[in-house]
């Protein structure tokens, strides 16, 4: 849940990078690492494999800057992709305030992209979240990749993109869609701040 | 120098106290997603938002491990280095569980730490008012805002 202080007017955000192994998750994060002012960024923390794999999380906090008047900070999470991992992956997903699916563009791993958003789905719903309230950005990675062995973004929103929500091509890899996917989900979880609660 | 920070003042009173008696460096009370609610001492020694969020992370997965076990969750967590050690614990309050990191170095031990953390507990839990009402923080129009945020972030 976000965190208010309205005494110095602060907001912190928990976003978490989620999706199957190898998707670019820590990509994303490493990515927005080199890029932000030092200033505006905090020590990435990478809890990972002597293979690089993510076995626990990487943790990345960035200040976003001043909005209406609030500092806002987010804090930027990836969880380990592997199916092996679902216990971890609970875990870090506790009290996200929004949520990037980073998929693999790749034909031959829909049915993983299909298998780690259920997957996020029932983890969200065992901490009494419904999958269709959170806000969510799905990030169609790897869309650099020879045409032959990826699918189109109008493909990839016919089998994933259930709730229209927004939906970012991405190559994370050179940064091409990592800045937009990063706007689209900090519009779709301050935009919960912005609203009254319904009576 | 030791510097404090609290996002809610009502902490700040009792950590404050809890650091000089247990001879803490650096304190932390935060959310069980790693949200820094406030923090007292010496704030250098470690990069505050890190430890936070590895302290939470250790937090959840022994919590977790210890409901496999089928037993309550474990009640506090303690490693002793050579220059410091860390205490990590949680407890419950009106404003939901609340997790707390101390770092200690030489002048202290865990017993001490331990046994004012007890108090410090105590203290909270009279002191949390309730949750506050959930109302609309940012301006309907933040979007503006947002973009020229943005736009100096990814130069």
């Amino acid at each position: 849940m976000s965190l208010v202080n309205f005494t110095t007017r602060e907001i912190t955000c928990k976003i978490v990078y989620y999706g199957p192994g190898r998707s670019g998750k820590t990509t994303n994060l490493q990515y927005v690492y080199q890029r932000v002012p030092e200033e505006r960024r905090g020590r990435m923390v990478s809890l990972a494999t002597h293979t690089d794999r993510t076995l626990f999380f990487d943790f990345l906090p960035i200040e976003l800057g001043t909005i209406s008047g609030f500092t806002t900070r987010f804090q930027l999470y990836t969880v380990p992709g592997q199916v092996y991992y679902n216990a971890t992956r609970k875990l870090v997903l506790q009290g996200a305030d929004g949520v990037v699916f980073v998929g693999d563009s790749q034909a031959r791993q829909l049915d993983e992209n299909i298998t780690s958003l259920q997957n996020l789905q029932h983890n969200l719903l065992e901490q009494g979240i419904d999958v269709r309230t959170v806000p969510l950005v799905l990030q169609y990675n790897k869309q650099d990749l020879p045409r032959d062995l990826i699918l189109t973004v109008d493909e990839l929103d016919d089998q994933l993109n259930f709730r229209s929500v927004p939906s970012v091509p991405a190559a994370a890899v050179s940064g091409t869609g990592v800045f937009e996917t990063l706007k689209a989900i900090s519009e779709s979880v301050l935009r919960k701040l912005s609203e009254e609660p319904p009576q | 120098m030791k510097s404090t920070r609290a996002i809610e003042p009502w902490v700040l009173e009792p950590l404050e106290r809890f650091v000089v008696e247990a001879g803490a460096r650096l304190t932390l009370v935060m959310t069980p997603s790693g949200q820094v609610i406030a923090q007292h001492g010496f704030a250098r020694a470690v990069d505050v938002m890190a430890a936070a969020a590895l302290g939470a992370g250790i937090i959840a997965s022994t919590s977790e491990l210890a409901r496999m076990l089928e037993q309550a969750p474990f009640s506090a967590l303690n490693q002793k280095g050579e220059s410091h050690g860390i205490f990590l614990s949680g407890f419950d309050s009106v404003r939901g569980q609340m997790l707390v990191l101390v770092v200690y170095g030489a002048e202290s031990s865990v017993g001490l730490v331990q046994l004012f953390f007890e108090e410090l507990v105590e203290e909270l839990r009279a002191a949390a008012p309730p949750p506050p009402e959930h109302r609309a923080v940012l301006a309907a129009d933040f979007e503006r805002d947002l973009n020229e945020s943005l736009a100096t972030l990814f130069r």
